[in-house]
């Protein structure tokens, strides 16, 4: 079948080239670092915009173990994990409470948690802090872990407790006939139905906690804990480090999350979506 | 939750330094406050930002509308459109902090056709317009494509085809058929595009401009940062977060309100 289109060839060629400015426009910035990464420290002041001349690895080494960028993902790998498991299991417990039980309360704490999801971080910086060091748990991965799943669960559980919602009520009243418990329909109905969706705020808990940096830059104070967010900023910040080191760790950085998005780019898709348009 | 707002509301009534003893000292904070002009350049600043958030909009659902034209080759677009959001805001800020910078590769192009350099970061206007136009139009714009694309993916193919055979043109479809379906799925975006420029922008100051030059990109969330946790008055930085956490209680109302007509 022929394509329907309301572009004329002309028309077409416009936009085409229009797509392909932009497109360009917003790669430059990612190609100007890898470019600079593979330069040495000499050749850049001299040649900042082409490729490099004389490709060295020599940025990368200095920023992974010099600038503990190995050490900072490593970190992350451990932390971020750990605290996307429980952000799942929270927002799964509470968006079925929300989306398919009924108790005294439900709604305004429902709105609660839409407001809760909403918050700036620097707003709650100093408080959660300080709850943190009364816990003794400043400079520790758990201490990071939890702030994370406190701050970023209700937006996890607004979009779960919205997939419950729209579950036919049917199979709840069905097992509950048979006499599953709560904790029975949840396990073994529910969640595994709802495994698609599980998947996308899994992938949303993990991009927001791999970037997060207010929290973790206070509550991992000591160097050697630091996420590879905290990391990169930190080295941002230090003064007359060399372009081409800061872009290596940039590098190193980003070698994660782009992995994230080729293996998962189909829950990607769906997490973007998930939070407003139905059907 | 409450406990954390709370506790603020009553630290904006007190001289305190995060640790050590209060000091009750009632309005003292607030009128500070009104007198101090980084507060009302904070102000302004968040207010220019939201002034971005109509071009935003514009271009991103332009943007989703040609592609979802079947322009060749959108999905690679719309892939690598995507890689700033995937990268998140201290990443994408480093990197424009390279790239943009005196000294930095596209100045360097820059000088070689004009003969001088442009000061995107050191000018204090300029600074600050970067800032929006890149967190509010450029980074939203491959989170924004994804989703436009799929609300549109809902509209009924054959509307498109039937107003083809009648010679409607692009301008005409889109008018007409494409932005009347997607409203919805347009008021989120605002919203979203309000909670973003109040609520998430420190990390992306922070690692470009480090609220400078001076305190010329300061927003209401980047003067907590640097009065409570950089300057220690946390007393005084409790009294700007009430001030956030009002407009956020404001736009909170707004996102609610969204979300329960659309459960109509």
């Amino acid at each position: 079948m022929k394509k329907v289109s309301p572009f004329g060839p002309i028309a077409r060629l416009l936009v085409q080239a229009f797509m392909i400015l932009i497109v360009v426009a917003s790669v430059l910035p990612l190609y100007n670092v890898i470019s600079a990464s593979l330069k040495s420290l000499d050749e850049y002041p001299t040649n900042p915009i082409l490729l490099p001349q004389t490709p060295t690895l020599d940025n990368y080494q200095y920023a992974a173990f010099s600038g503990h960028l190995l050490r900072f993902t490593v970190n992350s790998l451990v932390y971020v994990p750990i605290g996307v498991v429980l952000y799942v299991v929270v927002c799964v417990l509470a968006g079925y409470a929300f989306g398919k039980m009924r108790f005294a309360l439900r709604r305004p704490l429902f709105l609660i948690v839409l407001f809760m999801s909403i918050f700036p971080q620097l707003l709650l910086a100093m408080q959660v802090s300080k709850l943190i060091s009364l816990m003794r748990l400043t400079n520790t991965g758990l201490g990071v872990i939890l702030s994370w799943v406190a701050y970023f669960a209700p937006f996890g559980t607004y979009i779960m407790t919205t997939y419950f919602t729209d579950m036919p009520y049917e199979l709840v009243e069905a097992a509950r006939i048979d006499g599953a418990s709560q904790v029975r329909i949840l396990m073994s109905i529910m969640a595994p139905l709802a495994l698609p969706m599980v998947a996308t705020i899994a992938i949303i808990g993990f991009q927001s906690m791999w970037s997060e940096l207010p929290f973790s830059m206070l509550i991992l104070q000591n160097e050697a804990l630091r996420t590879v967010t905290v990391g990169i900023a930190v080295l941002r910040g230090e003064y007359g480090l060399r372009v081409p080191i800061l872009s290596a760790a940039l590098v190193i950085a980003m070698i994660v999350p782009l992995l994230i998005f080729l293996l998962f780019q189909r829950y990607i898709t769906l997490g973007v979506t998930a939070g407003a348009v139905k059907g | 939750m409450i406990y954390p707002v709370v506790m603020n509301i009553i630290t904006s009534f007190t001289e305190w330094k995060g640790y050590g003893p209060w000091k009750w000292i009632g309005l003292a904070n607030y009128k500070t406050m009104v007198a101090d002009g980084q507060f009302w350049t904070s102000i302004l600043n968040t207010g220019l930002m939201v002034l971005y958030i109509p071009l935003s909009t514009v271009v991103t659902l332009l943007i989703a509308a040609f592609l979802r034209e079947g322009i060749g080759g959108w999905k690679v677009y719309r892939a690598i459109l995507y890689i700033p959001n995937l990268l998140g805001y201290v990443l994408m800020g480093v990197i424009f902090s390279i790239y943009l910078r005196d000294d930095g590769a596209l100045n360097m192009a820059i000088k070689r056709i004009t003969g001088s350099a442009i000061h995107f970061l050191i000018t204090p206007i300029l600074a600050i317009n970067v800032v929006g136009f890149l967190l509010v139009v450029f980074l939203h714009l491959g989170f924004g494509l994804i989703y436009f694309l799929a609300a549109m993916n809902g509209i009924d193919k054959s509307i498109y085809e039937a107003a083809l055979i009648d010679g409607a043109s692009f301008r005409r479809t889109l008018f007409e058929i494409t932005i009347p379906s997607v409203r919805f799925a347009v008021e989120f975006w605002v919203v979203f595009n309000f909670i973003e420029v109040f609520a998430r922008m420190f990390s992306f100051i922070h690692t470009l401009t480090q609220g400078g030059p001076g305190y010329s990109t300061f927003t209401l969330e980047y003067g907590i940062f640097i009065q409570g946790f950089s300057k220690f008055k946390v007393g005084y930085s409790s009294a700007w977060s009430v001030v956030l956490f009002l407009f956020c209680a404001i736009i909170s109302v707004a996102q609610i309100r969204l979300m329960q007509r659309r459960d109509e």
